[in-house]
């Protein structure tokens, strides 16, 4: 149940440019507030593309939020098909 | 006042976020349309823009997603996505025709949810950035679930846009109405740039035809396993489809873009 958490964390950051600061400042500390596994916990910090594709964001959270790292649509692309 | 203009039109980010990806052919042939839509919609000088549209987790959450929402806020605030490209604006809202509309719904045996505070991404965001470029026209969103299942069925929100259309029939306001989303695409997933040509000729054959029971009929495996998670988004144009029935639809332009990673339409409704 807790990919509602995570996809929560990840909808906050996307829409909300004060919580988007907040998370940028100290990511770390920003996800504590979301009741996360330590392997979505580990993801989310990472932003690994790939794990947090196949736990089952949707991928209209996932692509924007990969935005705002900078992930180019090639690297996007490489991190998913490699979950395939 | 009948409504004064219609069309229908994809919104993938790839248009402004990264316009130059795209084969230049294909950018200026689909965005120089876009424009010329823009022009026929300030030509026809409408009082109002009803927005038939959807959200990409801009607003609704899993803790409450409504099937259909109409906003009457008196504005509207976006881009959300800081890397769209395009400027940060307040869009001014048309709450008056938004809360008629509400009204006339809950009346008439539909229960959309209703919003004093939407956020615009680029799924409304764009559409009027290119038809409606100095905001100047008030908007009122109505916003479709496309996004996640269980979402309104193709023949519902005909009914709906059915529905909205006759009601704008007899407003004192000058409306145009816009449908934005599709065509085929996979955005953000494994398949993302994926396009099904066949499926979106096939659907803009059915809409220029009226074929109103193949534009009724789609369901949402077809559409989720054709034309991807995006494709949902056509039951926008579906609903445009019911509010201008009698209307008739022209194809500006049609083009793949793989860049952009979707079957990018754009179709013009006459009276």
């Amino acid at each position: 149940m807790s990919l509602y958490q995570l996809q929560k964390l990840i909808y906050h950051v996307n829409r909300d440019p004060a919580q988007r600061e907040r998370y940028r400042q100290d990511p770390a500390a920003f996800i504590t507030s979301y009741e996360l596994t330590e392997e979505e916990s580990k993801a989310a910090l990472k932003v690994d593309l790939r794990t947090l594709y196949s736990m089952g964001v949707h991928s209209l959270l996932l692509r924007p939020f990969s935005l705002l790292h900078k992930v180019s649509n090639e690297d996007y692309a490489k991190a998913l098909k490699e979950s395939e | 006042m009948p409504i004064v203009f219609a069309c229908a039109a994809s919104h993938a980010p790839g248009m402004t976020a990264w316009t130059e990806a795209a084969p230049k052919q294909q950018a200026d042939n689909f965005l120089g349309s876009y424009r010329k839509l823009g022009e026929m919609l300030t030509a026809s000088k409408p009082d109002a823009i009803v927005a038939l549209t959807v959200e990409h987790w801009a607003n609704f959450f899993l803790n409450s997603m409504p099937s259909f929402c109409i906003g009457r806020a008196e504005h509207y605030d976006g881009p959300i996505e800081e890397w769209l490209r395009i400027p940060k604006a307040r869009v001014p809202g048309d709450a008056k025709l938004g809360k008629e509309l509400i009204e006339a719904c809950l009346d008439g045996g539909f229960d959309p949810t209703f919003s004093d505070e939407l956020l615009f991404d680029h799924a409304t965001f764009l559409p009027l950035h290119f038809l409606n470029p100095q905001m100047a026209v008030p908007v009122v969103p109505v916003i479709i679930n496309t996004l996640t299942p269980p979402m309104p069925t193709a023949r519902r929100c005909f009914a709906l846009g059915q529905f909205l259309g006759r009601t704008l029939e007899r407003n004192q306001k000058r409306v145009a109405v816009i449908a934005t989303g599709g065509l085929s695409h996979w955005p953000g997933e494994a398949k993302h740039g994926k396009i099904n040509i066949p499926f979106d000729k096939n659907f803009l054959e059915n809409l220029i035809a009226r074929d109103f029971t193949s534009l009724t009929a789609y369901t949402y495996d077809e559409i989720n396993a054709e034309a991807g998670s995006g494709g949902h988004e056509i039951r926008t144009w579906i609903a445009l489809a019911g509010a201008v029935q009698n209307w008739t639809a022209e194809l500006l332009a049609y083009e793949p873009v793989v860049p952009w990673a979707t079957g990018c339409g754009l179709v013009a409704f006459h009276p």
